[in-house]
């Protein structure tokens, strides 16, 4: 690039001038203060590793890392494989597609916290009455109990999030050339070969996509979290983002919180990027 | 060629010459609001963590301002106490500090004690019912901060369901007479329409954690909130009674009691009659006026939760205090004083608190207004005669409720830890935190 002159500099100096300020520099003070007893204010000395070798043996940062991880691991499956089913619901021929694909996507313009109280009401309530209804058992006391708070939780983001991913789905099922699928429809492949053989393998940009949006915002759930569960019964349903919201606010242990919130936040970068770097082997070019 | 570069050349100074004038502008109204004090003008600004009352409070506000045209005043409100103390500090943090904010335990109070400003001076704090400045007093006669009321709770009940199930609630005061009475209610549960004695929001850990724990926790501490928080550790010696209260409430509750939230507890079962009683405080009342109105006037009470050896007394405290930014200059410090004392000792302003704010006053001169409703009026009768509990959990450590305490107990609901782990855990999770 010859021409970085003025005005190149002038365009990106926004950008860099933001990003920096909003992203890099907090992040990195961030850092420096997980090194510190800082209390939100000020602090007086630098502790060096402690609170790291402290976190070690914390047994709720554990346990909520590990919810967390069975949360992602189940969502992310459940969000990718009703996503694009609905993609390829909506792409094939029916008359009400259009207004399918809205009504798909509308949960996704509902802002979390909202949806959280929504479904709590649904599961509390509306799963009661229809247990104490039909007999039921299984319908009762949801929420009240850790699995149901973890299947509640993974019921509330999939219906939340599936039309979004059903979105990046279709874009790249249109995007699959007609004359494959026709000249496979020649051979006499049957539906179920064409998308195994066809379909599947072009398909692999969008789970790049999909998978890495789907990772990074279910490890990183939280309003989510707060409104439907709020960790509860006995914290058994806390996500790592509140573990870390809670240690800092409500337990006012700042630079605490801070570390805890570094080591997530190389948590899911190492996950999003060996994703990334994995799915993105798979994919054929045309 | 030459007119294109020349074009984005323009933009972008354009754009950054549009970017220094918002600057700019921004620069000059915050100035002109900093000294806008030309002659006699003060600006208070006030920063506060008990949201429900900000309309009120603002119409008070306005009194005020209507009366010292001077003075105006700027309020802000903040809900939910962790929320509120995090803008706090970042207010300070950021310059941009208040004049008078509220502090809430002696954690809080620690934190800001460099900026709080001696009101030992303020006529409020000379009209003080006793015993109410006494978290907030320093050695040397120095008072840092104001009670904004007081508030009690207990087990509130439903006259109605008592009486028809022939209860008199006034003989309640053991913890044997609670357990027959809540027997009887829970074998007439049919006839009389509810669904159970009792809701407990096992959801909310504060309500066991904070206000049930209270209780038999609060004389381990000599009923003093900064023993408390001073404490090395705590011994449950009364954990058996607390132990067993638990398990009554939870026993003869709504189920299921660990989703079950404060809000379901007060106004679905409690205001609709589902449930006898509910153990809660007289903040509740708007909430039942709301729902019921006539329940809320007649058919409500409140007695005390049975500790023994001091049955009959109600656990009461003050939540909130206000305190003065020392470090503004001397007229906004005084006029600041003024304030406080006018809001609480002037006709209008005690008229207000009373009526408007449904405030149980924590000051002498309110002896010949009506305190507004019935259970603020029990917590008053209460504090009036001494048979109190002092409240002793806004000096737990910093998050104990939240993250362990309540957790805890919510386990032991649960059944997933025995009550000898629940208490082992608590004990250790206060040590480490402390």
């Amino acid at each position: 690039m010859k021409n970085k002159e003025l005005s190149f500099w002038l365009f990106i100096t926004p950008v860099v001038l933001s990003l920096s300020l909003v992203v890099i520099v907090p992040v990195l003070m961030g850092l420096f203060y997980s090194f510190t007893n800082w209390n939100g204010l000020t602090f007086t000395e630098i502790v060096g590793f402690d609170h790291y070798k402290r976190l070690l043996g914390d047994t709720n940062f554990r346990d909520s890392l590990w919810f967390t991880f069975k949360f992602a691991f189940v969502s992310v499956i459940v969000l990718n494989i009703i996503g694009l089913g609905l993609a390829l619901m909506v792409t094939s021929k029916m008359k009400t597609n259009n207004i399918l694909r809205t009504i798909f996507f509308m949960p996704n313009l509902i802002g979390g916290l909202i949806l959280g109280f929504i479904w709590q009401f649904i599961f509390v309530r509306v799963f009661a009455a229809v247990g104490d209804f039909t007999g039921i058992e299984g319908l009762m006391g949801w929420l009240s109990t850790s699995t149901t708070g973890f299947w509640g939780l993974v019921i509330l983001t999939v219906w939340q999030q599936a039309g979004y991913i059903m979105i990046i789905y279709i874009a790249y099922l249109q995007g699959i050339p007609k004359e494959l699928i026709e000249s496979a429809n020649i051979d006499g492949a049957s539906p179920f070969q064409k998308f195994r053989y066809i379909i599947f393998p072009l398909l692999a940009p969008g789970f790049t996509v999909s998978m890495f949006l789907t990772l990074s915002t279910s490890f990183k759930i939280y309003d989510q979290n707060l409104s439907l569960t709020g960790g509860g019964p006995f914290n058994s349903t806390q996500m790592v983002a509140m573990n870390i919201v809670d240690t800092a606010f409500s337990s006012n242990q700042m630079a605490y919180g801070q570390s805890k919130a570094v080591i997530f936040f190389i948590i899911v970068a190492i996950f999003s990027l060996t994703q990334v770097y994995y799915s993105k082997k798979r994919e054929v070019d045309l | 060629m030459f007119s294109k570069s020349y074009f984005y050349k323009g933009i972008v100074l354009l754009s950054a010459t549009g970017l220094l004038a918002a600057c700019g502008s921004d620069d000059g109204s915050s100035g002109s609001g900093g000294d806008g004090g030309s002659g006699e003008q003060i600006e208070l600004d006030i920063m506060q963590g008990k949201v429900e009352f900000n309309e009120q409070f603002n119409e008070l506000a306005q009194m005020y301002m209507d009366e010292n045209p001077n003075v105006s005043i700027n309020i802000t409100s903040v809900g939910g106490g962790t929320d509120y103390f995090t803008q706090l500090t970042t207010r300070f943090s950021s310059g941009d500090e208040p004049d008078i904010f509220s502090v809430a335990g002696p954690e809080q109070m620690e934190k800001m004690s460099e900026y709080m400003a001696d009101l030992s001076d303020t006529d409020a704090a000379d009209k003080a019912l006793e015993g109410m400045l006494d978290q907030v007093s320093q050695d040397d006669g120095t008072v840092d901060a104001l009670p904004y009321n007081i508030e009690g709770y207990g087990f509130i009940y439903n006259k109605n369901i008592f009486e028809e199930a022939g209860i008199d609630a006034e003989e309640i005061m053991t913890y044997e007479d609670l357990e027959s009475a809540v027997q009887t209610l829970s074998d007439q549960a049919d006839e009389l329409g509810i669904e159970a004695p009792f809701a407990f929001p096992g959801a909310e850990g504060w309500v066991p954690g904070d206000h049930l724990a209270n209780v038999y926790l609060s004389h381990e501490f000599d009923e003093n909130v900064n023993n408390a928080y001073n404490a090395e550790t705590l011994e449950f010696e009364n954990g058996d009674q607390f132990k067993r209260m638990l398990d009554l409430q939870v026993e003869y509750s709504v189920e299921p009691v660990l989703s079950l939230d404060y809000s379901q507890q007060v106004e679905e079962y409690f205001s609709l009659g589902q449930v006898a009683m509910i153990q809660q405080g007289n903040w509740v009342y708007p909430t039942l006026e709301q729902m019921d109105p006539e329940l809320a006037e007649n058919g409500v009470g409140m007695i005390p939760i049975p500790l023994e050896g001091h049955e009959g007394e109600l656990p009461v405290g003050i939540p909130n205090f206000w305190a003065v930014n020392g470090n503004k200059d001397d007229a906004v410090v005084q006029e600041a004083k003024d304030f406080l004392d006018w809001m609480y000792l002037s006709e209008e302003g005690k008229e207000f608190v009373i009526n408007e704010f449904n405030f149980i006053p924590a000051y002498e001169g309110y002896e010949d207004l009506e305190i507004g409703d019935p259970l603020s009026q029990v917590v008053y009768e209460y504090s009036q005669s001494g048979d109190t509990i002092g409240w002793i959990f806004n000096g737990y450590p910093s998050g104990y409720t939240n993250n362990e305490f309540g957790p805890n107990i919510q386990a032991y609901i649960a059944g997933e830890m025995t009550w000898d782990e629940m208490i082992d855990e608590s004990i250790s999770a206060w040590e480490s935190l402390q």
